[in-house]
């Protein structure tokens, strides 16, 4: 089992900072391992990853989310988990800290651990998003519900209209 | 061509022990074989090859999802989705010759087999009034006779509309557009006959209709349970999913009156281990359960978790979820901890501490799935049955998280997107509001009638013109002697079908046989070649192409079908464009978008690879229910008895047996090859009831209407299924199951439960023996 943690201050308000990180979909655009990320669930996603010809793909799960301040997951094949926290420093900064826990690692990911790379990756991902969000200046979109033990809250306790069709189907 | 036996074989029973495992090499043997037979090579391998694929034909075997794209292996398919595709790929074909040959009374004395062997149908054929023959007609006329009796009705409720589900999204919203336009809500469908209970059931407690699980879910469980459900021949390709689960770590728990050879092992053929190896064991637990005992085996371990968490209060059930999200609790609670255990004992035939140990597998679980077909839902307990699951999903969380939910694992192929385009006879105002938008007209608001009470209205005269769009409703049908008397009755019989089955010969005074394109043939209308969508039983909408020529020069597709017999009924009141929907199943689609919500921009979003995954909305943490949240039930329930001297009887399909279709006589998995007429009997029972192996018996039903319902000449076979509960195969033995034996609520045949009782067959073997 291995820990990663990184922090970093970002000049944007907490809201900002927050409501961007809910935008898994957008991830690819700044984080250079990131290929693609689907929002299948508000409480899932499913990520592909990689560098130069590797790949790897895996599906997590969020399991905790509260709005401006913390985000847990876990990949659902059990190998590993991370969490990220959000604390406004100033009302126009905040402080994004990001954990990843190695559950299970492979050869392959002990092999790589060693060399401290994913400790780096994490380190420049994250400068990725708070370049990204200080550029911008403002979030490209947000959900604002929250999770607890991996079971969503929605935005609005009744959504005013239904997505998709509910009579009963035999 | 291939051709078609002439002759029926005679039965000949032999019985082998049942298989320990499913699938393996055997499987594709099989399934190749009985391609081969119909079809030729280049068919067979165009059809196994683009079946399940993006942009390939949809197998109309089933509705169990498929791999995302890019996961698929190249053979997406199983042995019975096989046989069943080629099986329509015939090269046998059905001409005007033979009905010339074959009378209808010749044909309704054939088995559901040969009239299934005897190939595709290849033109419009009507039976005229007082003729026993049918002959052919041309399309124009057909359609033109079906339009004068349509238009010539008292009332537009005097016509039923019914639905199985091979038939497309497309075609389906087409079918409800004009029965709803000609002025009728009866549109019955074969999901009243499968899994109407649990679409009452999630309905109510949920909120959704649907199941809420994908196959990621699956994946990822820790614990699922497969209940009253035989994957290894009606959902083949779910062994798959649960192997991996298995490989994922996942324990699985099989509840079923049969120990079937697909819950026991599985040797999968897509890998080196399932050729040469012994396969995986599927279930670690196997429940022996007495037919009709899952509500109380629920109810039991219900009793058990809320017991465990008074033991050690805030670590056995999930409080935080059951006050934020849930109602009901409390009075569910009462209930299930006053229910005794020797009523769940004598329910279940299980002991108590077999279901404590259960009960340990769920508190060593974190994520939980129940998977449930028929032998849940066909029964009068079936609605609560699926509540008292729900309850169970309820109490630990195990709805609305990945990897949780409530599974119910349906049978044909786009039977939950019929539902979702609006075959129901009950359509809320929302939908029917929709249709009055954007079709300018009143669509009827009175509800219709379901598929039990079409056959009532159609006994009692009140039906005169019935339409069966795919399917083989008589044969689907409980009660076969009334609703084949109820079909005679009316003035209309139509069916748009691919091949020939038992309804075309239960005939109104005119019968029409429409037929129609397959799901593997190439589609082409004015505007050029066609695809059709269907929705698999985990809520992913996605494209069907043929690729076969079709059959017949004079084949229709079902929209066409539709739309000019829409366009012939209505004559431009109220003013719908049927002509562009025929020729641009897109323009149909559009429609659909602006209709059902959820398939907003439907036409750009379903030819990515994969389709469109309508939302749960359980899944989002909202439940559309009378309270805003999950509820909690309270089910009471009498367990089904069979007094001395009887059992209870389920029916259920043979191995190779596509719906009311019997491919072969063999079952093998189960050990039965050469004949279908057989009763599965626990041993001690045979002994019991005086019986004796290989003995001729009829099957007599026992209902409270003192009617006797007797299915003639089975063999008793000993087999180990639960004490006091035999089986033997639909449709022989729906003529045992009364019209007037219903689930509550969802008014579902109980086709699990008969009670029965074995009484040696007066006559000399073979009497009764057909069809």
């Amino acid at each position: 089992m291995s820990t990663i943690e990184e922090t970093t201050e970002i000049a944007v308000p907490v809201r900002t900072a927050y409501n961007q990180w809910t935008q898994f979909e957008v991830f690819p655009r700044f984080m250079s391992a990131v290929r693609s990320v689907e929002q299948v669930r508000p409480a899932v996603t499913h990520w592909v990853v990689g560098a130069g010809p590797l790949r790897h793909e895996f599906r997590t799960e969020i399991v905790e989310q509260r709005p401006d301040a913390y985000v847990a997951w876990r990949s659902l094949d059990g190998r590993h988990r991370g969490e990220v926290t959000f604390h406004a420093t100033a009302p126009e900064r905040t402080s994004v800290t990001v954990r990843i826990r190695t559950e299970r690692p492979g050869p392959v990911n002990l092999l790589v651990g060693a060399t401290g790379l994913p400790g780096r990756l994490v380190r420049s991902e994250l400068a990725h998003f708070k370049e990204y969000i200080e550029g911008q200046g403002e979030e490209s979109g947000a959900w604002r519900g929250r999770i607890r033990g991996g079971h969503v809250q929605p935005p609005h306790p009744h959504p005013p209209k239904r997505r998709v069709p509910h009579w009963p189907v035999g | 061509m291939q051709k078609p036996p002439s002759e029926e074989a005679p039965d000949q029973l032999t019985v082998t022990p049942p298989k320990k495992w499913a699938t393996g090499v055997p499987a594709v043997a099989h399934a190749l074989e009985y391609s081969l037979e119909e079809t030729s090579p280049q068919r067979a391998g165009v059809t196994l090859l683009t079946m399940n694929q993006v942009d390939g034909i949809d197998c109309p075997g089933c509705a169990w999802a498929d791999p995302a794209p890019g996961h698929r292996h190249r053979n997406e398919y199983c042995e019975n989705g096989a046989k069943h595709i080629n099986d329509e790929a015939t090269t046998r074909r059905i001409t005007a010759d033979f009905f010339r040959t074959h009378s209808v009374t010749d044909l309704a004395q054939r088995s559901d087999q040969w009239l299934n062997q005897q190939g595709r149908l290849t033109e419009p054929m009507v039976k005229r009034p007082g003729s026993d023959h049918y002959e052919p007609i041309s399309w124009h006329d057909a359609l033109g006779l079906f339009a004068t009796e349509l238009r010539g009705l008292d009332s537009p409720d005097e016509a039923v509309f019914y639905t199985s589900g091979r038939v497309s999204n497309e075609a389906a919203f087409i079918l409800q557009l004009f029965a709803r336009a000609f002025g009728t809500n009866n549109l019955p469908d074969c999901s009243n006959l499968c899994h109407e209970s649990s679409g009452f059931a999630l309905h109510e407690t949920l909120g959704t209709g649907k199941g809420t699980v994908s196959l990621e879910d699956l994946h990822h469980a820790d614990l699922i349970f497969v209940v009253g459900q035989n994957p290894g021949s009606n959902h083949p390709r779910q062994l798959s999913a649960l192997e991996q689960a298995k490989r994922n770590g996942a324990r699985i728990i099989a509840v079923n009156p049969l120990p079937e050879a697909g819950l026991l092992r599985f040797k999968n053929p897509q890998k080196p281990r399932g050729v040469i190896g012994r396969g995986v064991q599927i279930a670690d637990r196997f429940l022996h359960i007495k037919i009709g005992g899952d509500l109380a085996l629920f109810q039991g371990l219900n009793r058990l978790l809320l017991e465990a968490e008074d033991a050690r209060p805030g670590t056995v059930l999930d409080q935080d979820f059951i006050r934020s999200s849930t109602a009901g609790f409390e009075e569910f609670a009462q209930y299930a901890r006053s229910v005794a255990w020797e009523d769940i004992v004598s329910a279940t035939g299980l002991t108590r501490e077999k279901i404590e140990s259960i009960r340990d597998e769920v508190l060593r679980s974190d994520r939980v799935i129940v998977c449930w077909a028929m032998g849940v839902t066909q029964h009068k307990h079936g609605v609560p049955t699926v509540r008292e699951i729900v309850n169970f999903l309820l109490l630990r969380g195990n709805v609305g998280r990945a990897g949780t939910g409530a599974c119910p694992v349906r049978g044909h192929s786009n039977v939950q997107g019929d539902r979702t385009m609006g075959i129901w006879e009950q359509m809320p105002d929302t939908f029917l509001d929709a249709l009055k938008e954007e079709f300018g007209f009143d669509p009827p608001r009175a509800h219709g009638l379901d598929s039990v009470n079409s056959i009532r209205a159609m006994r009692e005269g009140r039906i005169k013109v019935f339409l069966g769009v795919a399917g083989n409703f008589v044969r689907a049908a409980p009660d076969s002697d009334v609703t084949e008397e109820a079909m005679r009755r009316c003035r209309l019989t139509a069916h748009i079908s691919t091949k020939l089955n038992r309804s075309h010969t239960v005939c109104g005074e005119t019968a029409l046989i429409l037929p129609t394109l397959g799901r593997t043939e190439v589609d082409i209308q004015a505007t050029g070649e066609q695809f059709v969508t269907v929705e698999d039983s985990m809520s992913e909408v996605h494209l069907s192409r043929g690729r076969l020529k079709p059959a017949s020069r004079l084949l229709l597709s079902e929209v066409a079908i539709l739309c000019r017999l829409a366009d012939r009924t209505l004559q431009g009141r109220p003013a719908i464009p049927w002509d562009q929907f025929e020729a641009d199943y897109g323009a149909i689609r559009d429609r659909i978008s602006r209709i059902v919500v959820g398939l907003h921009d439907f036409n750009r979003r379903v030819v990515r690879p994969g389709g469109i995954r309508l939302p749960n909305p359980v899944n989002e943490g909202a439940f559309h229910t009378a309270a805003g949240k999950a509820l909690f039930t309270r089910n009471d329930w009498q367990a089904p008895r069979a007094p001395e001297g009887h059992l209870l009887l389920q029916t259920l399909r043979s191995h190779d047996q596509w719906n009311t279709v019997p491919y072969t006589t063999n079952d093998r998995y189960r050990g039965i090859h050469g004949s279908r007429r057989v009763v599965l009997v626990n041993p001690d029972d045979i002994t019991d009831l005086g019986l004796a192996e290989r003995q001729r018996v009829d099957l007599v039903s026992v209902w409270s209407d003192g009617t006797e319902r007797r299915a003639p000449g089975f063999e008793v076979v000993p087999y180990p299924s639960a004490r006091g509960c035999a089986a033997a195969y639909y449709p022989e033995t729906n003529v045992l199951v009364p019209l007037d034996s219903v689930a509550d609520i969802s008014n579902q045949p109980t086709s699990k439960g008969l009670v029965v009782r074995l009484e040696p067959a007066g006559t000399a073997a073979g009497d009764g023996a057909r069809p």
